[in-house]
């Protein structure tokens, strides 16, 4: 990380972390919002940002997320294990999924990921003795911490994913992902463990929404399969990191804020027309804009600075 | 009573008939994939667009499916000329990525359009009922199935043939394998594109009227069909045209028989267990191709 990076973290953790003096409940929601989709972006930006491999059924590891931490909260886990327990397990479902799809090169990948989101939801829906089916799962007020709490962990989250990005730009195990990304035969012919690199690229990127996935069930406090399986939060974590550029450090966090503001204030109420400007958006954005905002910055910079 | 040789008829007759639906969906996915290196992940969407035009012309103008049926593949092959000409053809020698985020963005554009203008209520065309007997097999195929099935086969058998024997299928092919080359030779290689998107989407659009008297469809149907279909395509070779047939026939059967012996919800699950297991033994696709191959 740069000093200039270092230093728009530094401004932006501090607002975050005073945010709870000065705001209303509302907003404090609102940004709440903003982060967990900060999270996100940062994560498929891992996987998909760098390696080139799309996930198109990342929310599917948010929603297990959910389920886990809302069930196991309910058994009496403190709510710091239920995050935990949640990353975990979302994780540990990448990998096999991982073992199975990445070894390929290719397609396999974002086909074998496309229906998944789908998949958890019905899944949420039938397991009726687990996850209560349609009728979804409410958390006692007693149980959940409280909004500044859920707050904070995901201004946690937020800060470990953005951390995390910056580490692995700047390491060795970036610049093989990004490698994989221009070139994987090349990549591998210069002794690169090509499906190793994918493997543990994509494993890390379950981790983040999992323990997101928990938080936004404490603070939402009643869960159910087409909430926290929902295809528009599927959809917004792509557009959010191709609207900011992909494979950037601060570009998921700045598609987020910018993205998060513009729905709030449009068209969140109305699911159908929301999801088909996202799909056109992210059609104008790879056409027309492939290297996000942050990439047409640093093109206006570099042509008149 | 499972085992007697007129049930396995019956479930193989009618899975095959099931499965020839696949294989004309999955072979246009396949003859784009082929010739352009695009997975159009909006092929649902383009089969979902055929239904509803079936439905409405059912239901205002009283127009039954199979009269609809070449006015529909018209239709859908200039919309297929079009979307190649304004959008799929700037995919062209970009990375893979790129065409897969777009034909994304394109099938979520026109899924949630389909739910703004019809809402996500289930449809269908009820027009043909009953069965035909054979007597001399003691089988009763329902005439939908019976009907949808044939067309597919005769479709998908046709477009086949128009490939490999006439001129510009054959310039199709060339266009897949060497388009330099097919330059070179005088072929106007995007008319071609604008041609083979023109095609595969009339085919999803005939599989979609096809789909309005078999089945009840709502805008979100389209993802559905498209995991078949990919389960399809992995199953008979990504870009093989052949493979995609018979997968698409061996889906239905494998369907139809799991179906009959253990129970429907089964049946559903069937396309991604066996997308898993080809991946697992053989990721090239059971008949070995991975590339253009009419």
């Amino acid at each position: 990380m740069r000093y200039s990076d270092l230093g728009i973290g530094a401004l932006l953790l501090f607002f975050s972390l005073l945010a709870p003096g000065f705001l209303n409940n509302y907003q404090l929601s609102f940004l709440l919002q903003v982060l967990m989709m900060v999270t996100l972006a940062q994560s498929w930006n891992l996987i998909s940002g760098m390696t080139g491999y799309i996930s198109f059924g990342h929310g599917v590891f948010f929603g297990v997320g959910a389920y886990t931490g809302a069930l196991l909260l309910m058994g009496g886990a403190f709510w710091w294990v239920a995050i935990l327990s949640a990353a975990l397990l979302a994780a540990a479902l990448a990998l096999p999924l991982g073992l199975l799809t990445l070894r390929l090169r290719g397609p396999y990948f974002a086909i074998a990921m496309l229906g998944l989101n789908e998949v958890g939801r019905i899944l949420a829906n039938l397991w009726v003795d687990l996850t209560g089916g349609g009728d979804g799962i409410a958390l006692s007020p007693l149980l959940s911490p409280v909004l500044a709490t859920n707050y904070f962990s995901m201004l946690a989250l937020a800060v470990l994913a953005t951390l995390g990005m910056g580490w692995i730009l700047r390491s060795r195990f970036g610049l093989e992902l990004r490698a994989i990304r221009e070139d994987e035969e090349a990549a591998e012919m210069l002794g690169i463990d090509t499906i190793r690199n994918k493997l543990i690229a994509f494993t890390a990127s379950a981790l983040l929404p999992g323990a997101a996935g928990a938080i936004y069930a404490f603070y939402t406090s009643f869960i159910d399969p087409s909430s926290v399986f929902l295809p528009a939060l599927n959809v917004q974590m792509i557009v959010v990191v191709l609207l900011g550029g992909r494979g950037t450090l601060w570009g998921p966090v700045l598609g987020a804020v910018l993205l998060m503001s513009v729905q709030e204030l449009t068209w969140a109420e109305f699911p159908a027309l929301h999801l088909a400007l996202l799909g056109l958006l992210m059609i104008l954005l790879v056409l027309y804009l492939p290297d996000g905002l942050l990439g047409a910055w640093k093109r206006i910079g570099s042509r008149y600075g | 009573m499972l085992w007697e040789s007129s049930v396995l008829l019956q479930l193989a007759l009618s899975g095959l008939l099931a499965g020839a639906l696949y294989a004309l969906l999955a072979c246009g996915l396949n003859l784009v994939f082929g010739v352009m290196g695009v997975i159009n992940l909006a092929h649902g969407e383009l089969m979902i667009a055929g239904a509803f035009l079936s439905w409405l012309a059912y239901r205002y103008i009283d127009l039954h499916p199979l009269v609809v049926l070449p006015l529909v593949m018209g239709l859908l092959y200039g919309f297929g000329v079009l979307l190649q000409r304004w959008l799929i053809e700037r995919l062209t020698g970009r990375d893979e990525l790129t065409s897969l985020l777009v034909t994304y963005g394109l099938s979520i554009l026109l899924m949630n359009l389909g739910l703004l203008l019809f809402s996500a209520d289930f449809r269908s065309v009820p027009v043909l009922q009953g069965g035909f007997y054979l007597s001399s097999l003691d089988l009763v195929i329902s005439k939908p199935r019976a009907v949808a099935g044939a067309i597919s086969l005769a479709l998908t058998l046709g477009i086949f043939g128009f490939l490999r024997y006439h001129r510009m299928g054959k310039a199709i092919r060339a266009v897949s394998e060497q388009p330099e080359v097919a330059m070179i030779c005088g072929i106007d290689v995007a008319k071609v594109r604008q041609m083979t998107f023109g095609i595969a989407a009339a085919m999803a659009g005939a599989a979609g009227v096809l789909l309005s008297i078999l089945y009840s469809f709502s805008p979100e149907t389209g993802g559905e069909f498209l995991l078949k279909c990919f389960a399809v395509l992995v199953i008979g070779g990504m870009g093989n045209f052949l493979g995609a047939l018979l997968g698409g026939l061996l889906l239905g059967l494998v369907e139809a028989f799991v179906g009959g012996f253990f129970n429907v919800q089964w049946a559903e699950a069937v396309a991604y267990l066996l997308l898993v297991l080809v991946l697992l033994l053989r990721p090239g696709g059971l008949l070995g191709q991975r590339h253009a191959v009419f």
